[in-house]
């Protein structure tokens, strides 16, 4: 019973993957201290929820969801390129991109 | 069986990876490893029979915003990082259990999703061709307003990078 | 012309003047200044006329014309409007303050024409009118409390003007807290009055207080009797008695018209005008009455010793000034109501006069106020001498001068009144000897006698404008006796004069029973007091012109005497010694030992409580991105939570 629930790769099993690198690209945000490591976090958070897309989108024969993914990954390419022209940026300024260097952003 | 070994194996991968995108103090190889996941990523939208999607999502990321990544740590000339996780132990902690708590959360609301139906291997309405008709018809708008977005997205790196005389300026 | 227009234009003339000269007060034209503030208070003083022609055109038992501006305050049950009342006493009150108010001005134009702020003095000198007005037309305590605060503040402006000077500035500063000793009394008298009455409009206080008085004698802490003493305390700070009289003198500080306008003329006779205004009140309290003469007795007699002693021109004309408000209150007290308002009347135009005349002296003598380097200024200045001596001939009451009239009444009431006593009578009488002692002295010692005018001053006579008011001041301080000339005198004078000024307030005044007596009587104590200011006028004549080693050996002869009255009895160093000082070290220990070591404790303990929860949540604000972040995680984890298992 158990196992065959196991074996059969249902919806859940893909929003399972999806919650975990979803959470591991959130904790890549949370704890880097580098911006650029940062922003793969992001980037990781992106696919997650592109996972959970396509997955509905399979499972419930809609296509809208791959539609939503496009949209999804045009997004994260024009938010890489910001991130990483503001990168460049702050590394101009303060010659190191800990986020630390945003600390002066406080009051 | 074959599916279900080729899902576990992948998303075995893809969670090492990850989790080596996290804790990889050099960020070469974190971006290394992001590759990898994103590799990964396009093979899971194989499996769900979403080709197109894999295909692009290997193109835009791992040939595009991948390189761009690479391209940014290596003008950076970046190494090896002394300092590679935020301060505080308690603060890290907290991070942690966050993050444990909310995957506890996202995988338990799961299970709130209704019975799902089978999933349908080279079903007639899951072709790129309708892929396209959505994009180009009910999509339209949207996908001419995200064309607006990427120039003003490309104008606008370029401008931020500019910012004091350019890249290379004192 | 409608009657609020005349009062509203009484009362805004002296305002127009103070804004005028008050928004450039950095000017220096003097001429200018004192132009429009004279124009100012001309403008009032003929308002004031036209009201009281108006007044005597009206029928005798209802002479009072009554001004109602508008709502001030309404609260729950306690009414207070801005009205305004014009009637047999404050008809006076008005004619006096802008007839004086008006040559004062005049004479400040000259008087001032050397300092640098004419703008400024001319602004307060109006601003002191308006609210002497507002003091004395208010139909209500709560209007004649804001006058009363009005008239001390520009009191203080005034005494403080030369704020240059340190010892000045104190005497403003003085004048101010002695004051504001009085008007706490003042206030918890009105609240009294309130508490009791349940209205603060005169008219119905008085008839209230008649009617309570008819069922009873009161007892010490009846609401009315407490509200009396009370008053009188106010009345005591304002006019300078017993014993906050202490500001009075040191209040000469101000420019010399500011002396003659604020400190003889006007503002202090505001106690006795007070009492007077509410004489019925006061006549239900006959113990307060009985404080009130005794206090004015010995004010009267212990100023008049110490003015014996004193060598500065205006520090004696203050201590007379206290002398003679001391009658006013003796006068009060013994329920002489009319001939206290009739010797505020006459003491406003002598002392006024006295005043302005010290000042046209020390003008010319270019700012020296010591009557030891003065002498043999008849000469020099006829016209300000002439004045000086009817205004001399007025305060020390010679019969036919306005003084006279007006001090004999007030004696003859305190001999002959049920409220007086003898015993009042000999201090009043004794009083009125040294205040011709004095003021004979200051005579002898300014214009008469040799000249002990140091080297290099010249006196010289002052210019017009200073000489008018004088010139004014002295006839009326002759003539203006003659309005009240007592029943006794009438009858042996050919015409019979009437008392026209007793016959004009006794409709609005309470008056008090007389024990009958003869003519004889009243002929023989007039004679007594006449004798006494003789007797101790010759003397003080014999003292300082014929034999001047006199003095010298009464001095010898009492040191120990002469020294106490010669400091004023000490009583300044009384109150620092005694009240002041004390009251500065208790106020230092609850400081040290209270303050710092317990209340700020406590606050010390409440703020860093708050600082140091502040400082916790603080802390999340530290401008760390992915702690910002971390707080984003946590607040979806908490709303995801609240709606699965919610």
């Amino acid at each position: 019973m158990l196992s065959s629930e196991l074996l059969h790769i249902g919806l859940n099993h893909y929003l399972g993957l999806s919650a975990v690198i979803f959470v591991i690209g959130m904790l890549t945000v949370l704890l880097r201290r580098n911006l650029i490591v940062m922003l793969m976090g992001v980037e990781l958070m992106l696919n997650a929820v592109n996972i959970t897309f396509v997955a509905f989108s399979s499972f419930n024969q809609n296509m809208n969801g791959q539609v939503m993914v496009f949209f999804v990954m045009a997004i994260a390419a024009a938010e890489a390129a910001v991130g990483l022209a503001l990168a460049v940026t702050i590394f101009k300024h303060y010659k190191e991109i800990d986020i630390s260097a945003f600390e002066q952003l406080k009051s | 069986m074959e599916a279900a070994i080729v899902f576990y194996g992948l998303s075995f991968f893809m969670t090492v990876l990850s989790l080596g995108v996290l804790f990889n103090p050099n960020p070469i190889m974190s971006a290394l490893y992001l590759v990898l996941t994103m590799i990964g990523v396009s093979l899971v939208f194989f499996m769900l029979d979403a080709g197109f999607l894999a295909g692009v999502q290997l193109i835009v990321y791992a040939g595009a915003v991948l390189v761009l990544f690479v391209m940014v740590i290596m003008l950076f000339d970046l190494k090896r990082e002394v300092y590679t996780f935020s301060r505080g132990f308690f603060t890290r902690l907290l991070k942690v259990f966050t993050g444990v708590v909310f995957l506890i959360i996202l995988v338990k609301s799961f299970f709130l999703v209704p019975e799902t139906k089978e999933l349908l291997n080279s079903s007639t309405q899951m072709t790129t061709k309708n892929l396209a008709g959505l994009l180009f018809t009910e999509y339209i708008f949207v996908f001419e307003l995200l064309g607006l977005l990427l120039l003003a997205v490309a104008i606008g790196a370029v401008a931020l990078s500019r910012i004091k005389g350019g890249t290379h300026a004192e | 012309m409608n009657d609020s227009f005349l009062f509203a234009v009484l009362l805004l003339a002296p305002i127009f003047g103070f804004l005028f000269n008050g928004l450039r007060f950095k000017n220096k034209n003097y001429k200018l200044a004192g132009a429009v503030a004279s124009v100012a208070i001309g403008v009032s003083f003929i308002c004031s006329v036209v009201l009281v022609i108006k007044l005597v055109a009206m029928p005798e038992a209802s002479r009072a014309i009554h001004v109602h501006f508008y709502n001030w305050i309404e609260v729950a049950g306690f009414n207070a409007n801005a009205a305004f009342v014009v009637d047999q006493i404050s008809a006076i009150m008005i004619l006096v303050i802008t007839g004086v108010g008006l040559l004062i001005h005049i004479f400040s134009i000259g008087y001032m024409s050397h300092d640098d702020r004419p703008s400024k003095y001319f602004a307060y000198l109006n601003l002191f009118i308006f609210n002497m007005l507002l003091l004395v037309l208010g139909d209500n305590l709560l209007i004649m409390f804001v006058g009363w605060e009005g008239v001390g503040l520009c009191s203080y402006l005034l005494i403080g003007f030369w704020f240059t000077d340190q010892e000045k500035a104190a005497a403003g500063m003085k004048a101010f807290i002695v004051n504001r000793i009085g008007d706490a009394g003042f206030l918890l008298g009105i609240f009294f009055l309130y508490v009791q009455f349940s209205t603060i409009e005169f008219s119905s206080l008085n008839t209230l207080a008649t009617d309570l008085a008819a069922s009873g004698p009161l007892g010490w802490s009846h609401p009315l009797v407490l509200a009396c003493i009370c008053l009188f305390v106010g009345a005591c700070g304002k006019s300078a008695q017993i014993p906050l009289y202490v500001w009075l003198p040191d209040a000469m500080a101000g420019p010399t018209p500011v002396s003659a306008l604020i400190h003889a003329a006007t503002m202090v006779t505001a106690g006795v005008y007070m009492i007077v205004r509410l004489s019925f009140v006061y006549m239900a309290a006959p113990q307060v009455m009985t404080i009130i003469a005794v206090v004015g007795g010995l004010t009267a007699f212990f100023a008049a010793t110490i003015g014996m002693t004193q060598w500065d021109i205006k520090k004696i004309l203050a201590y007379s000034t206290v002398s003679q408000l001391g009658y006013m209150f003796l006068g009060v007290g013994v329920g002489a109501f009319m001939p206290a308002m009739f010797h505020l009347m006459t003491h406003a135009f002598f002392k006024a006069l006295m005043f302005l005349g010290s000042g046209s002296v020390i003008h010319a003598m270019g700012e020296e106020q010591d009557i030891r380097k003065m002498g043999a200024l008849k000469k020099a200045m006829p016209i300000t001498s002439a004045t000086f001596t009817l205004g001399w001939l007025a305060i020390i009451g010679v019969p036919g001068f306005s003084g006279f009239f007006s001090k004999d009444e007030i004696l003859w009431f305190t001999y002959a009144s049920t409220q007086g006593s003898k015993w009042l009578w000999v201090v009043g009488v004794l009083g009125a000897g040294m205040t011709a002692f004095y003021m004979t002295r200051l005579m002898c010692l300014v214009f008469w006698g040799k000249s002990r005018v140091p080297e290099g001053t010249h006196p010289h006579e002052s210019p017009a404008s200073m000489t008018f008011p004088l010139i004014v001041l002295g006839v009326l301080s002759v003539v203006g006796g003659w309005i009240g000339i007592p029943h006794v005198i009438s009858a042996i004078l050919p015409g019979h004069p009437p008392n026209i000024l007793g016959h004009w307030l006794e409709p609005a005044l309470a008056t008090a029973n007389l024990i009958t007596t003869s003519a004889v009587v009243e002929w023989s104590l007039m004679g007594i007091s006449v004798s006494v200011v003789a007797i101790s006028g010759y003397f003080a004549y014999t003292a300082y012109i014929v034999k001047t080693d006199i003095p010298e050996k009464c001095v010898k002869a009492f040191p120990r005497l002469h020294g106490l009255v010669l400091n004023k009895y000490l009583i300044d160093e009384l109150y620092f010694g005694r009240i002041i000082n004390p009251l500065i070290d208790i106020s230092k220990g609850l400081w040290v030992y209270v303050d710092v070591n317990f209340v700020d404790k406590l606050t010390y303990i409440a703020s860093d409580f708050v600082k140091s929860i502040g400082r916790l949540f603080g802390s999340l604000q530290n401008g760390n991105l992915q702690q910002y972040a971390m707080y984003i995680a946590i607040g979806v984890v908490v709303m995801l939570s609240f709606i699965l298992m919610g």
